[in-house]
């Protein structure tokens, strides 16, 4: 069943990573050899033309911290590429890249690099970032080096983007980027920015998904507690919680929360409010949700069923908003077309 | 830049707010990234004078070079728009998609990109992309969810659907044209005017020589009969319109003067 499914696919993942870990450090090169070759001036790399293929050993220390460090390497890289030129003498390049010293000496940095790259591009998705991801899909045979690798990523995401990788969820080594420059003295939102999609609202949602589009108030505390959210205490990402969840959110449209009817002692429930279901749909969330089980949507039939009627509807509703749009337009140039004739 | 000591540049907030809120949009237009710009030393630097956009990204590029990224400009192959996003110019292949994606979900992006590639209009119909759907690599896709995987290639801006029809993003084109320039190098098309990647343009009837759009639009302005810089031959295509930002801004604003007028009459 799933599970022999799986580990065929992790197999077949592992060739195909393991292919293309050798070919990442040629194309690295390769990239820079037609960086080099000047198509985009604001990416040249520096031509060091004069410098020989095998840098002196003496003086850089071990970790180089920074540009600094680095720069030695790209150089080394541009100074093989813009001797060879072109692209398709990237084979000729490939073995002298490798022969280079600089990045033995440090071959973590091109680690650190990509791990910049996968938590940027977390950013950009808003999602959160857990240690089995970044090992997956980054660190991979260096994970013995994982944590001195999170360490100099951090260090780059907060010097060169203003970025803080806190760990949200110790447990689940779950990890999320804060900016440092968000707080804002009034915490209003500025019309430039959008509005956080943090993970604490798509767990929420992902609840009352699975809940079937309605869940308890409960249950939504049972699960953020797993991960250390609890509605009494402080969170130093999210501050209130219980604040968040039942106004903020609220008020910003994400939720629904309102009182389960006739209960008594009051009880409460939560919904998604009508800009989840504008900004976000239940095929993400699931996404998100097999993703933090580190899996595929598919493997939830029931909800995946779902998920793809939601996404149908979506579709034909898009399709029936084109249709009546390009009907009032043709109407409207008709309408246009008749005055303009009548005008002359 | 040549011969030049390069100059390390200097990343203050108001660069570093200007790199969170491109990433945010992923891919944006050249007056938007002005707008960004203009909000960010707001933010941060009121007093500082604005400096010029290439400069401020430079500055930024030389910062982040040492980690294989910087903001990189192109063009819009329909009509010429000047586009910014952040890249990443170490990574293989399309591996910025490899974490958000299953494996087969790559190998249906692989496939509609082959077919794009290949296509003469740098277009490839939704039909075609489909019927590869039993050739895909790990779990059975059916041809229901592979359009629904399409368009979440659309969602996150790595395709553009046009009719039934689709082709490359251009912020597709600008994270990948290195990936694909190396994986198919025989069947990649280039512009004869830029040497870039070129998905969609106009092609000369006699010597087979491709130009984008826009290329074009800049090539043959103002000229009363255009011909092929390679041939000499009349040039059999319509000459599109250069990109013009400024007229660009004056039509959306009689647009929505037009709009006001007439729900003031009603």
């Amino acid at each position: 069943m799933p599970r022999g499914q799986k580990s065929k696919l992790r197999a077949r993942e592992k060739r195909r990573q393991a292919h293309a870990e050798t070919q990442s450090l040629e194309d690295a090169q390769a990239t820079g050899a037609a960086a080099a070759a000047g198509e985009s001036p604001s990416s040249v790399y520096p031509p060091f033309e004069d410098r020989p293929q095998n840098m002196p050993a003496a003086g850089t220390p071990s970790t180089p911290e920074g540009p600094q460090g680095t720069t030695n390497a790209s150089a080394a890289v541009s100074c093989t590429n813009s001797d060879e030129g072109t692209n398709s003498q990237k084979k000729e390049s490939s073995k002298s890249f490798k022969g280079t010293e600089d990045l033995r000496r440090d071959p973590l940095h091109m680690k650190v690099a990509l791990l910049v790259h996968f938590l940027l591009h977390k950013y950009q998705k808003k999602e959160p970032i857990t240690k089995s991801e970044m090992l997956k899909f980054v660190i991979k045979k260096y994970k013995y080096h994982f944590n001195e690798i999170l360490k100099r990523a951090s260090e780059h995401m907060e010097l060169a983007f203003g970025l803080d990788l806190k760990e949200v969820d110790p447990t689940r080594h779950c990890y999320a980027l804060v900016s440092k420059l968000d707080l804002t003295s009034n915490g209003t939102m500025n019309e430039e920015e959008n509005p956080p999609k943090t993970g604490l609202l798509m767990i929420v949602l992902g609840v009352i998904f699975i809940n079937g589009n309605c869940a308890p108030e409960e249950e939504i505390w049972e699960v953020l507690n797993m991960m250390g959210v609890h509605a009494e205490r402080k969170h130093f990402i999210y501050g209130d919680p219980k604040k968040v969840i039942t106004e903020d959110l609220v008020k910003l449209k994400y939720l629904e929360y309102r009182q389960v009817a006739n209960s008594n002692p009051p009880r409460y429930e939560f919904l998604w409010g009508p800009r989840a279901h504008a900004e976000t749909s239940k095929m993400k969330i699931l996404e998100f949700l097999a993703k933090i089980h580190d899996t595929v949507p598919s493997a939830f039939p029931f909800w995946y069923e779902e998920a793809l009627r939601d996404e149908e509807e979506r579709a034909q509703a898009r399709m029936a908003a084109r249709a009546r749009a390009a009907a009032m337009a043709s109407a409207r140039s008709r309408a246009m077309a008749s005055n303009f004739s009548q005008a002359t | 830049m040549q011969g030049s000591t390069r100059r390390m540049g200097v990343m203050t907030d108001v660069h570093r707010r200007f790199l969170q809120l491109l990433m945010t949009h992923g891919v944006l237009e050249e007056w938007d990234v002005q707008r960004l710009q203009k909000h960010c030393y707001k933010v941060h630097d009121r007093t500082a004078t604005v400096e010029k956009l290439e400069d401020f990204i430079n500055n930024i590029n030389s910062v982040l070079e040492s980690l294989y990224i910087e903001i990189k400009k192109g063009v819009t192959e329909d009509d010429g728009r000047p586009i910014y996003a952040l890249v990443n110019l170490a990574t293989t292949s399309i591996s910025k998609m490899a974490s958000d994606f299953a494996e087969n979900e790559l190998d249906l992006f692989r496939k509609a990109l082959e077919l794009i590639i290949d296509s003469e209009t740098g277009f490839a119909s939704s039909t075609n992309i489909l019927n590869l759907v039993d050739q895909l690599k790990g779990k059975k896709m059916r041809k229901k969810e592979a359009e629904h995987v399409l368009q979440k290639f659309v969602q996150n801006k790595w395709l553009i659907e046009k009719e039934g029809e689709f082709t490359l993003h251009g912020r597709a084109i600008l994270e990948m044209e290195q990936y694909i320039r190396e994986t198919y190098p025989d069947a990649v098309k280039v512009c004869t005017i830029c040497h870039s990647l070129l998905i969609q343009g106009q092609s000369c009837e006699t010597c087979g020589i491709r130009m984008h759009l826009p290329c074009v639009a800049k090539y043959f302005q103002s000229h009363s009969e255009p011909r092929c810089p390679h041939c000499n031959d009349y040039w059999p295509h319509e000459i599109p319109e250069v990109f013009d930002p400024e007229k660009e801004r004056e039509a959306s604003i009689s647009k929505s003067n037009k709009r006001s007028l007439r729900s003031r009459q009603h």
